[in-house]
């Protein structure tokens, strides 16, 4: 590494710190306080001094490891040896993977805070494959999956609510439901490609949780839906104390009552669900409408000009897409018992495109690696509060800075004529 | 030799611009027919207007079949490849890049496909009648690789291949489609001689083994002259010459185009 090389990325950090300097300078260094009948404005300079400080050695370190040109850092090395595993063992990795995941509920450490997050990790894990269909495969930027993570929760909810049926008739309908609106959202963006794309499902996304906002008398508005019934285990609830003629399922198989048991189902429930959505993905994208899924992200003309219907294409992708959200909104509206339209912000929407682009777009394992790396590490810091949106942030940045195509971004074709060489 | 598509009277306008003015050519079976002419004669938008890119201000395009011929200004998009079996590639080369070769030639055959796996149906349940039609497809890909000798590579990503190569991916990506007419709009820029003659060669394969007509716009004329059947010479958005390749070679109103006038 030569001096000047030093010389040169000192220089680039002190302007990095300078820009550190013009934007945390406002945004941290001036703090408006309540005292007495006015606010005041106090001033915290060190605090500033500290960021500024950390983002110029931070900025002078990856110049550092960018000259020597070699990785060397802890965190490419950790990943690029992690990704090696995980393609050339892939059957081992997912094999290892689900054996953990089916066994989890019974490891000695496992509580119900950590089943929990679990679930909650699973549901990113599905709608983040449910995404990939859209955004990885078809090349569909789509920023309002949340649009249909919500559809699904509701009509799961107002459908079982409404006539009571068992979660089992109620989760194909609001699929059913789903993917009605991935096509009616399909439809108007047909003939758009990128931002624009992305900047009309957005509008979908907010159109969607603004009525069930203001259409009141069908969603109870922004007070949400509440006594959304439980699943139950083929027949047996999990109460307590059942009704008149019934059994729970803690009587059925003589164990003590416990809160756990439903948890636990609620956390297989998922895991199934997840699986069915990586399985149906894994194989619609070896068919010729998964082919042509791809062809149209690489190639809309030339697909055109090969005799591939693009509005089929397309439409099938987000009604495949959504169905997958709206199975998934069931399952949310099944756990939480109750739903609002608070849950469906926007913020749902950028973390399943977050997990989908950061696990390496089109990537099934990649999408699994990504919640588990984003979602749990803002459980991981939920003590920290307001901290952990940046923690956030922090591993969304590491992420881009040491793998900007996604943790894993390697694709393998869907058909060998060579058979694997390996 | 029978007529394949005859062009009658094609015109289209962009707003003022006239870019083609009354055009009328025919190409025929089995031929490879040519369209040159300088920078901007209005090749490319003849291509786009034949393949539905663009819907033409008057005139008719026919596609002859056996005995009844077809419009093609009923079909555009992705029909005219779909029904009306008219195959194109483009000046800049348009593959599947992140995909592989082989996917590529079966990205083609999209359509058989589609039906053979039951519009996915049959294909979730993987049942053998779609397993069996997929098989023919890859067969079907690998006796076109075969021939421009890439088979080897079918299993790498097609953005991967040299130039040549992509340039002959290309072609034979539009053979899979079995079309009667195959439009190349300048397969041979940017190759190097003996990529040139290998083109030649496979051009002429397909001419005399498959039942298709050749529609070529091409600049680099020892492909032009090496082939040709018969070649249309245009100017701005007119034709100033038709003729076989000998007969173009000696036209003064085509050196005129392209050298301009003596004073």
């Amino acid at each position: 590494m030569e001096k000047k090389d030093i010389i040169q990325s000192f220089k680039d950090s002190l302007f990095t710190g300078l820009i550190a300097l013009a934007l945390f300078g406002p945004i941290v260094g001036l703090r408006t306080a309540s005292k007495g009948e006015g606010l005041f404005i106090t001033t915290q300079w060190g605090l500033v001094f500290l960021l500024v400080g950390l983002c110029i050695l931070g900025r002078f370190l990856i110049n550092l490891n960018s000259a020597r040109k070699t990785e060397i850092t802890f965190f490419s090395k950790l990943t690029s040896k992690f990704s090696a595993i995980t393609e050339d063992k892939a059957k081992h990795f997912a094999i290892t993977a689900i054996l953990f995941a089916a066994v989890f509920p019974f490891l000695p450490f496992t509580d119900r805070y950590f089943m929990d997050v679990a679930i909650m990790i699973l549901t990113y894990i599905m709608l983040g494959w449910g995404l990939n269909i859209v955004v990885g495969l078809a090349g569909l930027l789509d920023l309002g999956y949340v649009a249909f993570y919500a559809v699904g929760a509701y009509s799961y909810a107002l459908i079982a609510t409404t006539f009571g049926w068992s979660f089992w008739i109620c989760l194909p309908l609001a699929g059913l439901f789903a993917a009605f609106f991935g096509i009616l959202l399909g439809f108007p963006v047909l003939r758009l490609r990128g931002d624009y794309l992305a900047i009309v499902t957005l509008g979908f996304g907010e159109i969607i949780r603004i009525i069930l906002i203001n259409w009141y008398e069908v969603t109870n508005g922004p007070d949400g839906i509440t006594g959304i019934p439980r699943p139950s285990f083929f027949g047996l609830p999990f109460k307590r104390s059942p009704d008149e003629g019934e059994t729970s399922f803690h009587l059925f198989f003589n164990l003590e009552y416990s809160t756990m048991h439903r948890i636990i189902f609620l956390y297989y429930l998922i895991l199934v669900l997840a699986l069915i959505t990586n399985y149906f993905t894994l194989k619609i994208r070896k068919l010729p409408v998964g082919r042509a899924w791809e062809a149209l992200r690489e190639d809309e003309i030339a697909c055109k000009s090969l005799g591939v219907n693009p509005t089929n294409t397309k439409l099938t992708a987000f009604a495949i897409g959504a169905m997958f959200g709206g199975f998934a909104g069931s399952f949310f509206a099944t756990r939480q018992a109750f739903i609002s339209p608070e849950s469906f912000t926007f913020i749902e929407s950028a973390i399943i495109v977050a997990i989908v682009v950061l696990g390496g777009m089109g990537s099934q394992t990649g999408v699994v690696l990504a919640s588990i790396f984003l979602i749990g590490i803002t459980e991981m810091f939920r003590d920290l509060e307001q901290y952990r949106m940046i923690a956030f942030g922090g591993a969304m940045v590491l992420i881009m800075v040491f793998k900007p195509k996604g943790i894993l971004a390697n694709r393998k074709p869907t058909i060998l004529m060579h058979g694997d060489k390996k | 030799m029978s007529n394949l598509l005859s062009v009658e009277n094609l015109t289209m306008k962009f707003g003022g611009l006239t870019a083609i003015d009354d055009l009328s050519f025919d190409a025929k079976n089995n031929q490879i027919t040519s369209i040159i002419g300088p920078n901007g004669a209005g090749k490319t938008t003849v291509f786009n207007c034949l393949t539905g890119f663009y819907k033409p201000t008057n005139g008719q395009m026919f596609l002859h079949k056996e005995d009844s011929k077809i419009s093609l200004r009923k079909y555009t998009d992705f029909k005219i490849a779909y029904v009306a079996k008219v195959a194109r590639t483009f000046q800049n080369i348009r593959l599947f890049p992140a995909m592989s070769v082989l996917e590529n030639l079966l990205v083609a055959q999209h359509n058989e496909l589609m039906v053979a796996s039951g519009y996915s149906l049959f294909g979730l349940l993987n049942l053998k009648s779609y397993r069996d039609k997929e098989q023919l497809a890859v067969d079907k890909a690998k006796y076109w690789l075969d021939i421009i000798g890439l088979t080897h590579r079918a299993d790498d990503n097609a953005g991967d291949l040299p130039y040549g190569d992509q340039r002959k991916l290309e072609i034979v990506r539009a053979m899979c489609i079995e079309p009667r007419l195959l439009c190349l709009d300048e397969p041979a820029a940017g190759l190097n001689p003996k990529e040139s003659a290998e083109l030649n060669k496979l051009l002429k394969f397909i001419k005399t083994e498959k039942q298709t007509g050749i529609l070529l716009i091409e600049h680099d004329m020892s492909v032009v002259m090496g082939i040709s059947d018969h070649v249309v010479v245009l100017n701005y958005g007119k034709k100033i010459f038709e003729g076989t390749a000998d007969q173009t070679k000696n036209s003064k109103e085509v050196i005129e185009a392209y050298l301009g006038v003596d004073e």
